[in-house]
């Protein structure tokens, strides 16, 4: 390449990095550390049914028991001993927007939630730090017997029996590490029930947003769409940036009933101080689609691989993923699909964009067991390179047993191609143009699959100046 | 002797998720008769090339450490990949592909290598073939270093036998270590036609100068159990690494494979190609791995599979990996894995070809497609003899 070199910046965090101290008047902190102590203390905070004190223990136990992973990012910034489990404000959760405490209120206002509410969505949740601020749902949708409320008010309500079923059972804390600590010390998040054959036409959302320094969160989001039900969940997190290291060790569990529809959107945006450590998986019924559509913008570090088990006969997935690593950033992103049904079939898409020392690592695996015959999968991925100190890797895998399958994976790394710059300056574009279009083209597939709000605010993530000199 | 083999092999450049049993293989084969140490001699010397015999395994490998900093040259460029294994081979002359174990063993057992030396700028036209005779009951280690001087030209073959017996049994490990200096072209052919009782390793390794070039061509059709592992340096300008790996695998075959291309050189170019079939309940599984250092701009890499899955009860395991810190590259991969096409049965049938018949013509396509590369007429009709009468 010449010396013009095209610039792309960095993201503009400006609009998620600003700050609200929090006092120890208004919130209520735990001391830091990970401890059998701590643990009781979440449970007691959170009032907890004595099985599911039981099962924090448990975890704690298998915390202690499992070893750190092998094969991803360093998390050796992370240290448990100065890590805050829990820290919530001193005011219970609110059902309407003007009864939210004002400094939090302020921040969510910053970040346009209230707006995007009113505008089009039909229910929204919206966590800080460790416990939901704000949960409330259009009375249309909640008439048609969807139920969308905090995980804590579920455990012990009618729906009780129902988490019972089903926390923590499709991510069994056994399943690593950081699936354990969440087990442990689990607060927050949203349980989401569609009835069957209800259609939710507008998407719900939660928002998450972690402002206390030094502390981890680790909501927990359990969502079940009964047989013919269609949802489109958003889920978007953001944090203010700080000198010690904070930690993410969310974890959703998805259940897809036959026949039924569920997109679930990410545009995460964590802080670059932030150790993004989440779990996500759904099983999905016959005949059933699960989208996933994912945008990952921050953190410092980032093990993310949505998990997709294809357990239904004629059951569907569809992954649309886009990774933006800048410099200080190691985003280890993916997606893992395990077909287990007949006529199974998944596609996975997904850009990565390295730069400034970032390193953007796209891992998956794709799981044919012998039962899935005619299962189809499809893997496609690119990886774009902009300069040469940054990594762009692809760490793919495929185990197929059976050989009624049909599987296909493509992948590419490069850069900014000379021959399409070369082609779209002979149309009388000019150089840097032709590259800015070239570089928002890569990652059109990633926006052109979420609601004009949210893809608007993904632009706005990848702000993407062009510029020459 | 008889020994014990407990090695860790194939390893990883970057580990992956646990979960897969994918990471590295383990050879655990207990009692192991080994009654040769040393590789069997070129059946004949072509002029040009020369030989010198019974060195040690160690020894052997002095021409690559006397140009460790030229092979592994590096920009300082920080940021390892995530889940880097590169340490574990560190302390190997040339990295192979089976890793720092396999050259454990060789040392060990007190192998003896043969070091074939090309002169510089012999362009020899007859190839070096090494014969295997692999009766059964045999226990064999072998390594053979190949120097090729500059601008030189040399075709090695290795021929991998057990004759007519097809249930024969017996071990045979390999080692080949390659350095091509400036515009050296070295064409490797390997031909496993062994027992089906048999258990075997095949390692290599190799490191290319400026416009230095290493062919490989191999075939996979015999034996019970197979590693197959191989480690190319393209350390500078314009080197080359092009292979072609057939394999057909049956029965309860294992066939365990792990390939990598570490460009470090401006413009250098791999192309890696696998095509093969899984019968019966044969397991696969095949690592391969292009590596874009820091510092190889300008360079381009391709890996490609094709693999044709027969029966209900194969495990068919698949690890295309790109590593990339380098932004002006051009890094592919693609893979079709499954059973034959609905459409592509529907036009054989069309042509009065049943579905066995169709499926015994893809299989040879598949193989004949590598066989045909080999560069010597007669080993090239007995392979595909061999392929014809296996399917």
């Amino acid at each position: 390449m010449s010396d013009n070199k095209q610039v792309v910046a960095d993201i503009d965090r400006s609009l998620y990095d600003f700050k609200d101290v929090e006092s120890e008047k208004d919130f209520y902190r735990m001391a830091e550390g990970l401890t059998e102590e701590t643990v009781l203390k979440v449970s007691e905070e959170k009032n907890d049914p004595e099985w599911m004190r039981d099962f924090r223990l448990k975890c704690l136990k298998l915390y202690e028991e499992i070893k750190m992973p092998n094969w991803g990012p360093s998390i050796e910034g992370l240290d448990m001993d100065r890590i805050s489990s829990y820290v919530r404000h001193k005011s219970d959760m609110k059902g309407k927007w003007e009864d939210v405490p004002e400094d939090i209120k302020n921040t969510f206002e910053k970040l346009g939630i209230p707006q995007a509410e009113r505008e089009s969505l039909a229910g929204v949740g919206a966590q800080y730090d460790s416990e939901l601020v704000y949960h409330n749902v259009k009375d249309e949708v909640a008439a048609q017997g969807v139920i969308y409320t905090d995980l804590e008010s579920a455990l012990h309500g009618e729906y009780a029996d129902m988490i019972k079923e089903h926390f923590m059972k499709l991510v069994p804390p056994t399943d690593h590490k950081f699936a354990a600590l969440h087990g442990a010390v689990w607060s927050g998040g949203s349980f989401v029930y569609v009835p069957k054959g209800v259609k939710v036409e507008i998407p719900l959302q939660s928002y998450f947003r972690l402002n206390a320094a030094g502390a981890g969160q680790f909501e927990h989001t359990l969502i079940i769409v009964d047989e013919g039900a269609d949802l489109h969940f958003i889920e978007g997190c953001s944090a203010p940036k700080y000198n010690v290291a904070n930690l993410h060790a969310g974890c959703v569990e998805l259940f897809v009933g036959k026949n039924a529809h569920l997109r679930y959107s990410t545009i995460e945006n964590w802080s670059k101080n932030m150790y993004n450590l989440n779990t996500k998986r759904a099983v999905v019924e016959e005949n059933g689609v699960m989208e996933w559509v994912s945008g990952s913008f921050g953190s410092h570090t980032s093990y993310l691989y949505p998990m997709t088990i294809l357990k239904g006969e004629g059951s569907k997935m569809e992954f649309t993923g886009i990774t933006f690593a800048g410099k200080g950033q190691n985003l280890d992103t993916g997606a893992k699909v395990v077909h287990v049904g007949e006529r199974t079939s998944s596609h996975i898409s997904t850009k990565s964009i390295s730069k400034d020392g970032g390193i953007g690592t796209y891992r998956s695996s794709v799981t044919i067991q012998k039962t899935a015959k005619k299962a189809k999968a499809s893997v496609s991925c690119d990886s774009l390179m902009l300069d040469s100190i940054s990594r762009a890797d692809t760490v793919p895998a495929m185990d197929i047993r059976t050989s009624d399958a049909d599987v296909g994976h493509e992948a590419k790394i490069g850069r900014i191609s000379d021959e399409a710059v070369f082609y779209l300056m002979s149309r009388g574009i000019s150089e840097e143009d032709a590259k800015a279009m070239i570089v928002s083209g890569f990652a059109n597939p990633v926006s052109k699959e979420l609601p004009l709000e949210y893809a608007v605010e993904m632009n706005n993530l990848i702000k993407l100046e062009m510029g020459g000199h | 002797m008889n020994t014990d083999l407990n090695m860790k092999v194939n390893v990883l450049p970057v580990y992956t998720y646990n979960f897969l049993k994918v990471n590295d293989s383990n050879i655990e084969l207990s009692d192991i008769s080994i009654d040769t140490v040393e590789s069997p001699a070129a059946a004949e010397l072509p002029q040009g090339v020369s030989v010198k015999r019974g060195i040690s395994f160690d020894e052997a490998g002095e021409v690559f450490r006397a140009n460790k900093d030229r092979i592994l040259v590096t920009t300082g460029v920080p940021g390892d990949p995530n889940g880097d294994t590169s340490a574990r081979d560190s302390e190997q002359a040339v990295r192979t592909g089976m890793g720092i174990d396999a050259d454990k063993l060789f040392i060990s057992a007190g192998a003896k290598s043969e070091v074939y030396t090309v002169e510089e700028n012999a362009k020899v036209e007859k190839p070096v073939v090494i014969r295997f005779d692999m009766k059964d009951g045999k226990g064999v280690l072998a390594s053979q270093v190949i120097h090729a001087k500059k601008n030189s030209e040399v075709t090695i073959i290795m021929d991998y036998d057990s004759g007519a017996d097809k249930e024969a049994a017996g071990f045979l490990g390999v080692s080949t270590r390659i350095l091509a200096e400036e515009g050296a072209k070295v064409t490797v052919v390997k031909t496993q036609l062994l027992g089906s009782r048999y258990l075997h390793f095949d390692d290599l390794g190799g490191a290319c100068f400026e416009k230095g070039a290493i062919r490989l061509v191999s075939l996979e059709l015999g034996a019970q159990k197979v590693w197959n592992g191989s480690y190319i340096n393209l350390a500078e300008k314009e080197a080359d690494f092009t292979s072609d790996t057939g394999y057909l695998c049956r029965g309860e075959d294992k066939l365990d494979i792990n390939f990598v291309t570490d460009h470090r050189g401006k413009k250098t170019n791999a192309l890696m190609q696998f095509k093969g079939v899984l019968m019966d309940k044969a397991q696969k599984t095949l690592r391969f791995t292009i590596d874009f250092k820091n510092g190889s701009s300008g360079s381009a890499g391709d890996e490609q599979e094709d693999a044709l899955l027969l029966s209900e009860d194969v495990i068919n395991r698949s690890m295309p990996i790109i590593l990339c810190q380098e932004e002006d590259v051009d890094g592919r991969h693609g893979a079709t894995i499954g059973q034959l096409g609905e459409d592509l049965l529907f036009y054989m049938q069309s042509r009065g070809i049943d579905e066995e018949e169709a499926k015994r013509i893809m299989i040879k396509a598949r193989l004949d497609s590598v066989a045909r590369i080999i560069p010597d007429p007669e080993l090239m009709q007995r392979v595909q003899y061999y392929i014809q009468n296996i399917i």
